[in-house]
C-alpha cells in the first residue's frame, strides 16, 4: 500500500514540476501582473547607507488604461507619471519630458515589471525563505548574478496579493547595500480619484527614439571600451553637454537588461587627481584618471566592476 | 558742526526716546528717520527679549518677498510650453486651460535635484601611487547626504596648504560627479525604449 501511495504521489507531482520549472520566476511573473492590474496606494522608503528617500506610489487600472504615479517626497522632489505606455518625468530645474515605455524607471528595476525571462542567461532565480514584511506574510525571491561583477537583487513578495513588499541590492558577502521597504499599502476596488483626474491632463509629447538616440552634439569619439561584464550591450553612444555643469562628454550607455551602466569620457580636470570610487547605496561612481582624459563609470554595480570598466577604456586607434 | 555729528546727535535723542528717557516731542518725531526708528526699536526688542526670554519679532518677510521677486523661475511649467509639439497642441485648441504641465509640482522651484545632493563628497582619499595595489583595495570617497549638516572635512594636518589648493578642485570634481549621476539617471530612463527599438531593428534585419 505504501509503495502504491509513493508511486501515485510521483505520478501526481511529476507534471506539476514539469510545467512549473521555476517557482521563483512564477512568483515574479505574478508580481508583474499584480503591479500592472491592481488598484493600490503604497508608501515606501529607499535606504541608501545613511540616506533615506521616501516615495509614494499609486497605481490604478481604469478600463484598459493603466495610471501610475510615483513621487519622491523629500527635498526638491521628483514626480513620475504614467498614463498607459507614456511616462512623464517632472524634475526640478528642468522641463518635463515623456518617454514611451510601459513602466516607470524609478527605484525599482524596470525589468521586474516586464519580461524577466531575458535575464535568465546571466542571473539565477532562487526561492528564499518566508518572513513577515510590512505586517504581511512574505516570500523571498533572490535574483542572483551568475558572476561576481554585478549585485544580487532580493525581493520579498506578498504571499496573498503577489505585490512587492521589500527589495534590496545585496553584494556577494550578503550585505544589503540599498533597501526598499514598503511602509504601507492599501489595495482598493476603486482607482484613486487623483489618478482618474490624471487621465484628463495633457503631458508633453513623447520623445521619439531618434530624439533619444541623438540628443547630442555629434558622435562620440571612437573610444575603445575594452571590458564589460558578460551580457552588457551598447544602447547608445554620443557626445553631449551635461546638464548641470555644461561639460562636454563622450557618452556610452550599456545595459544587461537589469542594470544600466554609463561611461563618460571627459577632458581632465586640472591638477593632480586621484582615481577613486564613490558610492551611495548600490550606485557607484568610479572616476578614473586616464592621463589625458578622465573616465567616469556610473551604475548600480560593485566598485570593482566600475574600476575595471573605467580602466579598460583606451584612446581610439 | 559737520553733518555726521548732527546725525549722531539725533540718534542719541532717538535712543533715549525709545528707552523712555526722553519725552516725545513733535520735533523729535519729524527728525526721526523711519528706518532708523525701526532699527532702534529692534535693538531694544532684542535686549528686552533676552531679559524676559521671549523671542522678538524679526520681520524679514518683506525682504524675502522682494528677493523672491528677483529670483529666476526654474520650472514654471504653467506659463511656458516645453516641447514644440505641445506648443502645437496649445495653438490648435486655442484655450489656455488645456495644457498644465505643472501637475502636482509645487516644489519644482527648489534649486537642486535631491538625487545629486546624495553624492556630496566629504573627503577625498588619495590613492596610493603604486598601481600594483591589491585589486580589492579601492579607495572609496566617502559620501554624506546633504540632509542635515555635513560633518566638517577632517584635513590631514601635515599639508594644510595643499589641501587648501585642492579645495577648488574638489568643488569642480563634486560638480562633475553630481552632473554625471543626474545624467546617468536620465539616460537609464530611456534604456528600455532604446532596447526595444534595437530588438525591433534586429528582428527586421533578420526578416530581410
Amino acid at each position: 500500500m505504501k509503495v502504491f501511495t509513493f508511486i501515485l504521489s510521483l505520478v501526481l507531482t511529476a507534471p506539476a514540476i514539469a510545467s512549473d520549472e521555476n517557482p521563483a520566476k512564477t512568483l515574479l511573473h505574478d508580481m508583474a501582473t499584480a503591479v500592472h492590474t491592481r488598484n493600490f496606494d503604497a508608501s515606501f522608503v529607499v535606504v541608501k547607507g545613511q540616506a533615506m528617500e521616501p516615495y509614494r506610489w499609486l497605481h490604478a487600472k481604469q478600463g484598459d488604461i493603466e495610471l501610475e504615479h510615483l513621487s519622491l517626497l523629500n527635498g526638491a522632489g521628483l514626480e513620475m507619471v504614467r498614463v498607459d505606455d507614456q511616462v512623464t518625468y517632472f524634475e526640478p530645474h528642468s522641463e518635463p519630458y515623456s518617454v514611451k515605455t510601459d513602466s516607470i524607471a524609478g527605484p525599482i528595476p524596470e525589468v521586474l515589471f516586464k519580461d524577466i525571462d531575458r535575464l535568465s542567461a546571466h542571473y539565477d532565480f532562487v526561492l528564499g525563505g518566508k518572513g513577515r514584511i510590512a505586517g504581511r506574510s512574505a516570500q523571498l525571491v533572490r535574483i542572483e548574478s551568475k558572476d561576481e561583477y554585478k549585485y544580487n537583487y532580493w525581493i520579498w513578495l506578498d504571499t496573498e496579493s503577489s505585490l512587492l513588499l521589500k527589495s534590496a541590492y545585496v553584494n556577494h558577502k550578503g550585505e544589503m547595500l540599498e533597501q526598499l521597504q514598503l511602509t504601507h499599502i492599501s489595495v482598493t476596488e476603486q482607482p484613486a480619484p487623483m489618478l482618474v483626474e490624471m487621465q484628463n491632463r495633457e503631458f508633453p509629447a513623447v520623445l521619439s527614439t531618434n530624439d533619444i538616440a541623438s540628443d547630442s552634439d555629434g558622435a562620440a569619439n571612437d573610444w575603445k571600451i575594452g571590458w564589460l561584464p558578460d551580457g552588457f550591450k551598447l544602447l547608445k553612444s554620443d557626445r553631449h553637454k551635461l546638464d548641470l555643469n555644461n561639460e562636454l562628454a563622450d557618452y556610452y550607455l550599456y545595459s544587461d537588461g537589469f542594470v544600466e551602466v554609463s561611461v563618460f569620457i571627459q577632458r581632465p580636470l586640472p591638477g593632480k587627481r586621484a582615481s577613486g570610487a564613490l558610492s551611495s547605496g548600490a550606485t557607484t561612481v568610479y572616476v578614473h584618471n586616464g592621463g589625458s582624459f578622465d573616465v567616469s563609470v556610473v551604475g548600480n554595480i560593485p566598485a570593482m566592476t566600475a574600476k575595471a570598466i573605467a580602466e579598460s577604456v583606451a584612446r581610439p586607434l | 558742526m559737520t553733518k555726521a555729528d548732527v546725525n549722531k546727535l539725533d540718534n542719541e535723542q532717538l535712543s533715549a526716546l525709545l528707552d523712555g528717557e526722553q519725552q516725545l516731542t513733535d520735533q523729535a518725531i519729524t527728525n526721526d528717520d523711519v528706518s532708523t526708528f525701526g532699527r532702534y526699536a529692534m535693538i531694544g526688542d532684542v535686549m528686552r527679549a533676552e531679559a524676559n526670554n521671549n523671542a522678538f519679532n524679526f520681520d524679514i518677510a518683506d525682504a524675502v518677498a522682494e528677493a523672491l521677486e528677483q529670483e529666476p523661475v526654474y520650472a514654471d511649467f504653467a506659463n511656458k510650453t516645453t516641447a514644440p509639439k505641445s506648443e502645437e497642441i496649445v495653438a490648435a485648441t486655442g484655450t489656455d486651460n488645456v495644457v498644465a504641465f505643472n501637475w502636482r509640482r509645487p516644489f519644482a522651484q527648489v534649486a537642486i535635484a535631491a538625487s545629486v545632493a546624495m553624492f556630496a563628497i566629504v573627503g577625498v582619499q588619495t590613492l596610493p601611487q603604486n598601481t600594483e595595489a591589491p585589486q580589492n583595495d579601492i579607495p572609496t570617497l566617502q559620501t554624506v547626504p546633504l540632509t542635515g549638516m555635513a560633518s566638517p572635512v577632517s584635513y590631514s594636518s601635515e599639508q594644510p596648504a595643499l589641501e587648501n589648493a585642492q579645495q577648488g578642485l574638489r568643488e569642480l570634481q563634486q560638480q562633475r560627479i553630481g552632473a554625471l549621476v543626474l545624467e546617468h539617471q536620465r539616460q537609464a530612463r530611456v534604456a528600455y525604449s532604446l532596447e526595444e527599438s534595437q530588438t525591433a531593428d534586429n528582428a527586421e534585419e533578420e526578416k530581410n
